[in-house]
């Protein structure tokens, strides 16, 4: 058996005095398409940003692949929420995606012909190949979401985290972006994504982690992905059960 | 010729270095939308120019700088602070330091000039800033600390970028975003405070600010509105500092701020693409399209209306169909060979007129 894509283990997590993750153990198998699910203010972006590092930990600890994050980092891609940048920022399409090799670029190298490359492959995969020179600020809500999936793309990463990668998108790019995620899981690469829309989990994702502040199930849909633990998460007022 | 002056060339060498480091460096604090750091470090950097002079008793601008940096920086320190442990938010941070380093400087200002041995000491012209003061030395003192500045700015160009677009994710790289942040202080901080002779405090921020304002209006790519916001910056310092240094008693501060804003003015009504100018033209000419489609229609409709045995239409009749004057309209239809008017002024469609509604 190989190591976990993701291994936390005592995660907590305070702003102030509230707790946003208390004591939160989860496992993440590699090659996995995972969905974080949970109401608001369960902690979910809490949960990506702090195995990042974007988030001081009270207690606790990430693995990715078996080793701590720090000396990961480049195994790890992420793609922000949408609104997390101004996308009013003087820059173009293919800029945004080249920043994704920035990483291995190290402080003073410009990006090369090599990067470009893996930027103009990355727009072909998302669909995005006729838009490399747009400003950015001119993109859809959909599209916006596709240039920061391609820039995840160029880190040529084993795991992804992306926090709400199907926010703000029309169904047609959904369907390309699961599309997208399926082929990099097939890869044997794991994607762990945050998700809002319940009805989709069990055709999206074959692995589910759900929290509410504290890990309520984690486990292969088919297994956790259940009426009494989705109770549990939203307290008995399950979006599903509602809209179905 | 004007820059044969020794004088006036030695201001004007100064006031355009200064605007270039100030625009370059300016972008990128703007961009982050910490525009008003320039200004909490130009205010907080008055006590500290009079601490320094009260320190080495000496007026030379090296040392005063030096403490300007010192005092602007720990500003900068205090408003992180006060955003990090306190629920007070950035704007009202920045406006409380601010205020308050700038109202011990005022003080110690007044108490040294109050003083008998150093009959006003001259700090004064840190207030509005004085081009006339700036001696051949202060030039060299911008040109090698902005020179610097300039180069860290490029070696350091991607952490920047990424700095001011999405930091979050320069982190998650594996840059070292804190750095670049603490750099990226540091060297506004240098840029203000070397503005501070020429520019004063109180103006200051403006160099950061309105170059980029003005240079975000013509182009859309990072490196191009860094530049621009430099050239800007430059061409305002020149202006502004020349005009004053040959005026008696204009403070130069003001006078650079007012090019500087009418570069940004002119820049908000005649930039290519954004600007007011060309959005209203463009305006204009769709809308002077769609009336000219509907007044075409309308001739074909009436035409339609009347068999093509029609001897034409008045303008009135058009005018009814279209709701408003359809004169300047079919005089411009008439131009195009879309529509002609017969010898007793009235109005039909031409063979071509006819094509170009068939095609639709």
């Amino acid at each position: 058996m190989s190591a976990p894509a993701i291994e936390v283990a005592d995660l907590t997590v305070a702003y102030g005095d509230k707790p946003v993750l208390w004591d939160v153990d989860v496992e993440v198998p590699a090659g996995t398409l995972t969905a974080v699910v949970g109401p608001n203010g369960a902690g979910k972006t809490t949960l990506i940003r702090s195995i990042l590092g974007l988030v001081r930990a009270a207690a606790g600890s990430a693995l990715v692949l078996g080793r701590p994050y720090d000396e990961q980092r480049r195994l790890v891609a992420y793609v922000p929420q949408r609104g997390s940048v101004d996308w009013d920022f003087p820059t173009n399409v293919l800029d945004v995606v080249l920043m994704g090799r920035y990483g291995r670029l190290g402080w003073f190298r410009r990006p090369g012909r090599a990067d470009r490359e893996a930027a103009a492959a990355a727009l072909r995969k998302v669909g995005m190949e006729d838009y490399a020179r747009r400003q950015i600020s001119q993109l859809s809500g959909g599209q916006q979401q596709r240039v920061f999936l391609a820039r995840a793309l160029v880190q040529e990463a084993e795991v992804y985290l992306m926090d709400e990668p199907f926010q703000g998108v029309d169904a047609t790019t959904e369907r390309a972006i699961v599309e997208l995620l399926r082929g990099i899981a097939a890869e044997g690469k794991t994607v762990v994504a945050v998700h809002h829309d319940l009805q989709t989990v069990p055709e999206y994702f074959d692995y589910v982690v759900l929290l509410n502040v504290r890990p309520i199930a984690a486990g292969r849909v088919e297994d956790v992905f259940t009426e009494e633990n989705l109770r549990r998460t939203y307290g008995g007022r399950s979006a599903l059960f509602r809209a179905t | 010729m004007l820059f044969d002056d020794y004088t006036v060339r030695t201001v004007a060498l100064g006031a355009a270095g200064l605007g270039i480091v100030s625009g370059a460096l300016g972008t990128f604090a703007v961009l982050r939308r910490q525009a008003l750091v320039g200004d909490a470090v130009s205010h907080a950097a008055l006590p500290g120019i009079v601490l320094a002079y009260l320190v080495t008793g000496s007026k030379a601008s090296l040392g005063l700088l030096l403490g300007a940096a010192i005092t602007g920086f720990l500003a900068v320190l205090l408003v992180t602070a006060v955003i990090r442990t306190t629920r007070v938010k950035a704007d009202a941070a920045l406006g409380l330091w601010l205020a308050s380093f700038f109202g011990v400087g005022l003080v110690l200002l007044t108490f040294v000039q109050r003083r008998p041995d150093a009959s006003q000491a001259g700090l004064d012209r840190f207030l509005f800033g004085q081009a006339a003061t700036v001696l051949r030395e202060d030039v060299w003192t911008i040109a090698i600390v902005g020179a610097i500045a300039l180069s860290v700015l490029a070696l350091a160009w991607k952490q920047m970028k990424l700095l001011a677009f999405d930091p979050d994710f320069g982190t998650a790289l594996g840059l070292r975003m804190r750095l670049a942040d603490v750099l990226l202080t540091g060297l506004l901080v240098v840029a203000t405070v070397i503005g501070l002779q020429m520019v004063g405090a109180v103006l200051m921020s403006a160099m950061l600010i309105a170059p980029t304002a003005a240079a975000r209006q013509w182009s859309d790519r990072l490196g191009r509105v860094t530049l621009l916001a430099g050239l800007f910056g430059a061409v305002a310092g020149v202006v502004g500092a020349v005009a004053s240094s040959r005026a008696e008693r204009l403070p130069t501060g003001p006078t650079i701020v007012l090019a500087v804003a009418a570069i940004v003015l002119l820049s908000f009504l005649f930039a290519p693409t954004r600007g007011i100018a060309m959005r209203w033209l463009r305006a204009r000419s769709r809308r002077g399209r769609l009336a000219l489609n509907a007044v075409l229609e309308s001739v074909g409709e009436l035409e339609q209306q009347h068999g093509s045995g029609s001897r034409g239409h008045a303008a009135e009749t058009i005018g009814a169909l279209i709701a408003g004057d359809p004169r300047v309209a079919l005089e411009q239809l008439a131009r195009r060979g879309l529509v002609a008017r017969t010898p007793d002024g009235l109005w039909t469609l031409t063979v071509r007129g006819r094509e170009e509604l068939d095609r639709r």
